[in-house]
């Protein structure tokens, strides 16, 4: 491997020294001049047709600037609820004023008169024929369903040939259509590989299990939060926390009819987002309408509290799951059938359920999932959407099914992981992969092969796979006059992608990390870039800043040649200088001067520029084995270890990946144990820290994280995106460890103490 | 709302305010003084991100009204460095990558101070309990640990100059 001076190092981040003083200006840090207070006004039941909102109260109130409703929504795109709610929580108007406890007080004084309505929680409710209908009347078939009838009517009717054959065919599909109904349905998706029957008829053992993954929190430590200002001619500016600045840019144009051209969103620092952050209605779209009716810039910042009711978590789901196996531990047949809990639109990531197959050669496989509509907020991404759950349904199945042919479940995994080239059940072939390499790092590392452990004590392992995403990027690239090179962009940094970038940007060009600087433009002045989202952004705007560097160093290299009168050929960019190689007398030239001088020519300042929009990427597996202690009397679970491998291609920064693989291992702890957004009749009952608990520093010992380099070919300098892998398995790995300690399985996660008293209690019983 | 006069001593800077009773100390430090390092995250004293110091303690800004801390001294994460140099946290907190999306981090930094300097040779457990106040959502606690613990060592080399 080549001999890298500044990627690969770890390397203090480029926004450390703002962020330890407090100086990082997050969204809620800026404070324009004139600056107005918003505040939403949200429905008070989970379901319920609105007959009257009553503003006259509030708008009394002195310091009270505006309260805008539907009606205030010039472009009829859906901004506030105006006929009927869908959810607690839910935004039916919003106030500005001249102070956030008066915002807060006239909010008090809007009165609204509802008729309340049947309320649907529970998804497995949700799909049966009782249940209310959030959208439509009709089950998801039924048009489908009469569609068919009047064919068959057709048909019946056509006595010209014989079409008993095309009769029964169709009979057939509406029979399967009644058996299949389901109710409040928003999206499905289905996938048959093979012959699952013929699978699990030849399989030695089966295991068939319910999973149920509850709905969880991003809870990203900065609640949304929007400062936007309208000017005059109609101008919208937008500071936005956000991971997309550029999304948010066309979320707000296509919500309220606005040329994209007229929006400026300038990027603020971002208190984290986990896929949670990509939105506009929950502040952006608020911020500016209320900044359009008043003239004045107007701060639209929610509560944790509203974060709970209005934010999109992940979805939960109900995971149906069956995995057959001969008894010489050879995988057969795997079928899933999936309810994701969508809430009141559409959204939850049903197409991640294809993940239950994992990293296995797998020849035969059923998937069914589907979206279901409740009274509960909307659900969006969050770290690997789709993957925590699915893979914990599949990870579990395999744990159980070592467990009955009496094979060690690192081993069975490893007998059954697909390697390059193999066919991925209902995908192509898989490209360079290190699944093997990465489970065994773990196992090694964790001293797995031989484990010891005391009485309630058990070890457990799991993996989890994917694949970071690719999106466009640009990437302006100055020399200065000094010899330091300025990096231009427009993509977020929440994870040290900026350093990733500068280190790329500074190993190509031969310079020190320090000599390296980096800024973000807003959507005005700096080239598109997609959203951080996807563990995308070491990928693309490595590739970018890469592209800029190279394109660069040519222009560099160019300006010397003219220079120094030589050919290009002989040159050699080194140590922040431009080196004639050969010759009698060594000559070289350093990079400010060329800068300097480039001011004089013909093709002028030494600007790279790198564009960059789609190359495919590699799959990358996070393993992990927790070792716990289980109290059989409180029902606790206390983790002892927990080593975490990742396959990252190749770690630009070791310090800023290590980074990803502790904090994504502990989310993923947390809703295996104790995170859970809770629901009742009335809506969502914890909305707090106190009843919803993330994990504290006192909660866990170190995270043992180990990095594992099976280069991407496409990556920059072979790095894969890190961010999401390292939550995907532990669910299941919490899951698999309590097994060994106390042999109960807790498929209804979170595993809280009292499930686990519960289920030991049933089991001596 | 009538209001109160306020004297509240920030980071060694003397200010006199008239400021209503509801306002709490971390809405006047960040929209009246515009100190906006000390961050708000969940309103409930909960999360740790409003951490300041007052008299020697952590406080959790958004849980104390501004009258209440009237005559008091208040440190912010912005009164923490001195003379141009970072605090030992501070260093160490970038040294180690005890931050990724950094919301948290002046919490973290403060609760920190505030208990290493009560307690200068406190174990790896003893931190990882004092810090069960403040959350972080990105690191899973494990380099912000790290940075605390090697921050304490530093911070007991230079204890007579504190």
């Amino acid at each position: 491997m080549a001999v890298h001076s500044v990627v690969g190092r770890s390397v203090p981040r480029v926004d450390a020294l703002e962020k330890v003083t407090g100086a990082a200006k997050y969204g809620a840090d800026v404070h324009p001049p004139g600056m107005l207070y918003g505040k939403i006004v949200r429905s008070e039941f989970p379901h319920a047709n609105i007959l009257h909102i009553d503003t006259s109260q509030a708008e009394k109130l002195p310091g009270v600037r505006a309260i805008i409703t539907q009606a205030d929504v010039e472009s009829g795109r859906k901004v506030f609820a105006s006929d009927k709610v869908l959810y607690f929580g839910e935004p039916l108007a919003a106030v500005v004023a001249i102070d956030p406890d008066i915002a807060e007080e006239a909010v008090d004084l809007i009165k609204i008169e509802y008729e309340p309505l049947p309320v649907v929680q529970d998804v497995m409710e949700a799909i049966t024929s009782a249940a209310p209908r959030l959208h439509s009347d009709e089950p998801k078939d039924a048009l489908l369903r009469r569609t068919i009838r009047n064919t068959l009517k057709q048909l019946c009717q056509d006595d010209s040939e014989d079409r008993s054959e095309e009769k029964n065919q169709l009979e057939v599909q509406l029979e399967m259509l009644k058996e299949d109904v389901y109710y409040n349905i928003s999206a499905e998706t289905h996938t048959e590989v093979g012959d699952v029957d013929k699978g699990f008829a030849e399989s030695d053992v089966v295991v068939e299990d319910t999973y149920t993954i509850p709905r969880v929190h991003q809870t990203y430590m900065e609640p949304h939060v929007s400062v936007a200002s309208v000017d005059s001619t109609g101008k919208v500016t937008v500071w936005a926390s956000s991971q997309g600045p550029f999304a948010i840019r066309s979320g707000i144009a296509g919500t309220l009819g606005i040329p994209l051209s007229q929006i400026n969103v300038i990027p603020t620092i971002m208190g984290g987002g986990f896929g949670g952050r990509f939105g506009v209605t929950m502040t952006h779209v608020p911020a500016v309408l209320l900044s359009q009716k008043t003239g004045r810039p107007v701060r639209v910042q929610v509560t944790r509290k509203e974060e709970f009711l209005d934010g999109r978590p992940a979805p939960g789901c109900v995971i149906k799951m069956k995995t057959g196996a001969t008894k010489t531990g050879d995988i057969l047949a795997c079928q899933a059938l999936a309810f994701w809990d969508s809430g009141a639109v559409s959204g939850a990531s049903i197409g991640s359920t294809i993940r239950v197959r994992g990293v296995y050669k797998i020849p035969n496989l059923k998937v069914d999932a589907y979206g279901v509509y409740t009274n509960k907020s909307g659900t969006t991404a969050y770290r690997a959407p789709g993957a925590p759950q699915a893979i914990f349904a599949g990870e579990s199945q395999l744990d159980e099914i070592a467990r009955l042919i009496g094979m060690d479940p690192v081993q069975f995994r490893l007998k059954n992981m697909r390697e390059e080239g193999d066919t991925i059940p209902g995908g192509s072939r898989e490209p360079v992969v290190g699944y093997k390499e990465t489970l065994k790092a773990v196992a090694d590392a964790a001293g797995w092969w031989n484990r010891e452990k005391s009485p309630n004590q058990g070890w457990g392992v799991a993996v989890g796979d994917w694949t970071n995403g690719c999106g466009p990027g640009g990437v302006y690239l100055s020399i200065h006059e000094d010899g330091s090179a300025r990096i231009f962009h427009g993509s977020m940094d929440i994870t040290g992608t900026d350093t990733a970038m500068t280190q790329i940007v500074a190993e190509i060009l031969t310079l020190p990390y320090e000599r390296v600087t980096i800024t973000r433009g807003d959507t005005d002045s700096a080239p598109y870039a997609t959203g951080s989202g996807g563990s995308v952004v070491t990928f693309t705007m490595g590739n970018t800043a890469k592209l800029a560097a190279e394109d660069t160093r040519r222009r560099i290299l160019e300006l010397a040649a003219e220079r120094l009168s030589v050919e290009i050929d002989a040159l050699e960019l080194k140590d922040g200088k431009v080196f004639v190689n050969g010759g009698d007398l060594p000559k070289s030239i350093l990079l400010g001067e060329l800068a300097a001088y480039s001011l004089n020519t013909r093709g002028g300042p030494i600007v790279g520029k790198g564009s960059f929009a789609q190359q495919s990427s590699t799959p990358a597996l996070a393993a992990q084995i927790a070792k716990v202690e289980v109290d059989p009397d409180t029902g606790r679970v206390k983790v002892l270890k927990m080593v975490s491998s990742q396959d990252v291609g190749f770690a630009i920064n070791p310090m800023a990946v290590e980074g990803q693989i502790e904090g994504g291992t502990v989310q993923g702890f947390a809703w295996a144990i104790m995170e859970e957004m809770q629901y009742d009749e009335n809506g969502n009952v914890n909305p707090g820290f106190v009843d919803y608990r993330v994990p504290t520093s006192a909660d866990l010992p170190t995270v043992e994280s180990v990095i594992v380099e099976v280069p991407a070919p496409n990556g920059p300098f072979g790095a894969k995106g890190v961010g999401e892998p390292p939550i995907t398995p532990t669910l299941a790995t919490m899951s698999n460890a309590v097994v060994d300690a106390v042999g109960v399985r807790i498929n209804d996660l979170p595993i809280k103490p009292e499930k686990i008293v519960a289920a030991l209690h049933n089991k001596g019983s | 709302m009538k209001k109160h006069v306020v004297s509240l001593t920030i980071n060694n800077d003397l200010y006199d305010l008239l400021i209503e009773p509801r306002k709490t100390l971390l809405a006047v430090l960040r929209d009246t003084i515009g100190l906006t390092g000390t961050k708000e995250g969940c309103s409930t004293g909960d999360c740790g991100a409003c951490t300041v110091i007052i008299d020697g303690k952590s406080v959790t800004s958004c849980l104390m009204l501004a009258v209440s801390a009237n005559g008091k001294a208040i440190t912010t994460i912005e009164g923490l460095s001195s003379d141009g140099s970072l605090h030992p946290l501070q260093q160490a907190f970038m040294d180690k990558g005890g931050y990724q999306c950094g919301f948290c981090t002046p919490g973290f930094i403060m609760a920190s101070k505030a208990f290493l300097d009560e307690n200068p040779n406190a174990s790896e457990a003893e931190v990882r309990h004092a810090l069960g106040g403040n959350i972080c959502r990105c690191t899973g606690y494990t380099k912000i640990i790290e940075a605390a613990m090697s921050a304490a060592e530093a911070m007991c080399g230079t204890r007579e100059v504190r």
